[in-house]
């Protein structure tokens, strides 16, 4: 199984190296049919990089130890389900994973264009495609095999690290990379375009779909993080401005400008340079991203070390960009045009600033990032910063955005008249206004809290006004009920009432990084059992102890009882699991999550006695910050659902 | 140029000068020092920082040095050099022992450090992830690449 992993490598390298020069004598020859074979060599990279991925995990489940990278990642204890999940858990599976993922995307791509004649971007899109792919390929066989043994076989692995057997770890890195690896494609066909000029209707389409899936993949990936961090690493919350961290928020934050501006180019075939800039830069920032987990030059919490690979991932980035500012230079005159704004009251202006605060948040996420690697290049010392830096610098930004989210659907295109504006604005502001005084009265006085929860009330009521409008409107055209012109808007116009849901899901989320980062109540005490400790309403009395023994793990979990106003309403159980091959116990996290607040638990020691210590926090709102989340991806997945051919879903 | 194009590249020029502000000002205000217990004990730049002067300090944490009240919820330990393993400041810090936290591990401190008592009171303490991804003891041919 271990050669025929390795030779399924080699294969895919062969197939991916083949349609290169398939493509590239297609080019030179003018001619369709070598185009053709290499799209099937590329289907064929693409089943010989699936039989290698099955290779491994036919390794992983067959504990077979003599491979090094399965000998470091699992043992004979680890539950089934976490022998699969540890396939992605290392770097060289990881990168395995990657090539493999690309490989099948490619074929996505391949399928989804069957039908459609071959234009003259075709052959430079698979180019670029399969162009990536060899590289990962060439590292996977060449530099960082997974495959390779250790020339005998252990007893047993070295164990998956308990902090990776988590629910989480099936879904949070795989998905995330779809995110990363799906930006390939835009990329592909940016670089196409720019070296044939040709930018139709169909491109920029096809374009923002091909854009639109991988950031649902990256914003479902960031979510699930979050998750994670919140409900297993135990220190309370969900995001830490980690390097890791950053390094998926901003091609998340480039991509989120394009998803805007391709809207611009679609309806007025303008801004073309600055869109295929966005484009190159969200693939760039997420090559950039895999350079900053696998090079080791940051310290961060899940980093992969120094891996060795880091000075390939640099190169690949190198050539891309100064490849990508040729393109760039190039083709610029072909697609420049005109000055394009009509008024500064106009929804392309909302747009523009929409783009300058996106880069302007993906630009000091980015600095503050790698600030520790310039100031020691610069000045011989490393400066850091820390969260504090990301938070002071990206809320107002962040709050502008969401001002912006607000105004934009209230702005015709082109040029709103000051009547019309005076008539869209009245509702929204007053709601808003409405929701700031209430706050203020309910004792909330804080700047940036209450901003938060005003413009959030902005961004809300003007998409239920537009709705409500276009409900009505509906309903007088056809005679529906209300319920029924609701529903059949929200489908046939799912492109638009996604972006909506998408911003809607947002002004829901900022209430809740609001609230939980600015109301967060936090206590700590020792406890013997029978003793309570407080916390905001709440009383937490420590009722029993127990120990046992489960799968590959002995836990101790403290049962608590939770009281409001001495009525016990409910009972929490804290728990520290020591794994067996691991060193340190791990805490879990007890959660006992409302719409309200989060009441979040902790037990950093066990003492003697059973006497225990808790760590307690109450994470006012919460759980909207997931609840938006998810509604941001529930709008993203809506607004790329294809029209049937006839019904005209674009706005 | 137009007078609509003009008032917005004016706008986008006030937006972007506000932006470049917001992060000199950031920069100014929160950045630190990152230094080695070494450099932090005798280079130039660790001896002039101010007693008040917050700092970040990376060094390992010193075998038998852990003495962690779980009640009070207090941790002491010491951190020496990774280089220069004579070097060694003593670390005080308020808070929960983190899982991970371990002799010999790589500690990542932020905090005052009080020179007379060679005390460091850490605000944060991070500690990296020893087993979570490759690590060098474990896997010395990745560590020679």
């Amino acid at each position: 199984m271990i050669s025929f992993g390795t030779y399924s490598l080699i294969a895919a390298l062969f197939f991916t190296l083949l349609s290169m020069g398939l493509f590239l004598s297609g080019l030179a020859r003018n001619n369709v049919r070598l185009v053709q074979a290499g799209k099937r060599g590329l289907l064929s990279a693409a089943i010989a990089t699936t039989l290698a991925s099955v290779a491994l995990a036919w390794l992983f489940l067959t504990d077979n130890f003599s491979v090094e990278y399965v000998a470091s990642y699992s043992d004979r204890a680890l539950p089934l389900f976490y022998k699969i999940t540890a396939f992605w858990a290392g770097q060289k599976g990881s990168l395995l994973f990657w090539a493999w993922v690309l490989s099948v995307f490619i074929a996505l791509v391949i399928f989804n264009n069957r039908r459609e004649a071959d234009d003259r971007n075709t052959p430079y899109i698979y180019l670029v495609l399969a162009g990536t792919l060899a590289f990962f390929l060439f590292l996977l066989c060449a530099i960082s095999s997974p495959f390779e043994t250790l020339g005998f076989m252990p007893r047993d692995g070295q164990g998956l690290n308990p902090m990776l057997q988590n629910p989480g770890m099936v879904f949070h890195p795989p998905i995330l990379f779809f995110g990363y690896i799906g930006f390939t494609i835009p990329f592909a066909y940016a670089v196409a375009a720019m070296i044939t000029g040709n930018t139709g209707a169909d491109w920029i389409r096809k374009t923002r779909v091909w854009n639109v899936l991988p950031w649902i993949f990256l914003s479902i990936g960031i979510i699930l993080g979050g998750q994670w961090a919140y409900v297993e690493l135990g220190w309370g919350g969900y995001w830490a401005w980690d390097p890791v961290e950053n390094a998926s928020f901003i091609p998340w934050l480039v991509s989120t400008a394009f998803i805007h501006t391709a809207i611009i180019q679609e309806r007025r075939g303008v801004m073309k340079v600055w869109n295929m800039v966005l484009i190159q830069l969200t693939f760039l920032l997420c090559i950039f991203g895999t350079y900053l987990v696998r090079s080791g030059i940051l310290q961060s919490v899940h980093d992969f070390g120094a891996t060795g690979l880091g000075g390939y991932f640099l190169v690949f980035m190198i050539v891309a960009l100064i490849g990508g500012i040729y393109l760039l230079a190039e083709s610029y005159n072909e697609f420049k045009t005109p000055g394009s704004v009509e008024s500064y009251l106009s929804r392309e202006s909302t747009f523009l600033f929409n783009n300058v605060i996106l880069l302007a948040l993906a630009f000091a996420t980015l600095l503050g990032t790698v600030f520790p690697i310039i100031s020691e290049a610069v000045t011989g010392n490393k400066l850091t910063v820390g969260q504090p830096f990301f938070n002071q610098v990206n809320t107002p930004l962040f709050l502008l955005l969401v001002l912006l989210t607000g105004i934009c659907p209230l702005i015709g295109w082109r040029k709103a008249s000051v009547s019309n504006l005076r008539r869209n604005f009245l509702r929204p502001a007053l709601t808003a206004l409405l929701a700031g005084v209430i706050m203020a009265i309910s004792g909330i006085r804080e700047l940036y809290p209450l901003l938060a929860f005003t413009l959030s009330a902005f961004v809300g009521a003007t998409i239920v006004q537009e709705y409500i409008t276009a409900i009505r409107s509906r309903k007088k055209l056809t005679g529906e009920a209300s319920a029924a012109a609701a529903v059949k808007l929200l489908w046939k116009m799912r492109r638009r009432y996604g972006g909506h849901i998408v911003h809607f899901g947002l002004a829901i989320m900022v209430i809740g990084i609001a609230a939980s980062s600015a109301y967060k109540l936090e206590s700590q005490g020792t406890l013997r059992q029978g003793e309570s400790l407080s916390i905001g309403k709440y009383e937490l009395k420590y009722e029993k102890f127990r120990k046992y023994d489960k799968f590959n793990r002995t836990i101790y979990a403290a049962q608590l009882g939770v009281f409001v106003d001495g009525k016990r309403i409910d009972e929490m159980e804290a728990e520290r699991r020591y794994y067996i091959n691991a060193k340190q116990p791990t805490t879990e996290v007890a959660l006992r999550s409302t719409l309200i607040e989060d009441l979040y638990v902790t037990m950093p020691g066990i003492g003697r006695g059973n006497e225990i210590t808790l760590k307690v926090a109450v994470n006012p709102l919460l759980i909207w910050v997931w609840l938006g989340s998810t509604l941001m991806v529930i709008g993203g997945i809506l607004a790329i659902i294809p029209a049937r051919r006839k019904a005209a879903c674009s706005e | 140029m137009k007078k609509s194009n003009r008032k917005v590249l004016i706008a986008i020029l006030v937006l972007l000068s506000s932006v470049g502000f917001l992060i000199y000002r950031g920069l100014a205000e929160t950045s630190v020092y990152y230094l080695t217990v070494g450099e932090l004990k005798t280079s130039p730049l660790g001896l002039q920082l101010g007693a008040d002067q917050a700092v970040r300090v990376g060094g390992l944490v010193v075998d038998g040095s852990i003495d962690y009240n779980q009640r009070d919820l207090t941790l002491r330990f010491s951190i020496k050099d990774e280089n220069n393993p004579q070097q060694t400041i003593n670390v005080h810090y308020n808070g929960a022992k983190p899982d991970a936290f371990e002799p010999e591990i790589e500690a990542l401190l932020e905090g005052i450090y009080d020179r007379e008592k060679n005390l460091f009171r850490a605000e944060t303490l991070l500690v990296k992830c020893p087993s979570k991804y490759e690590s060098e003891q474990e896997n010395p041919q990745e560590a020679d690449k």
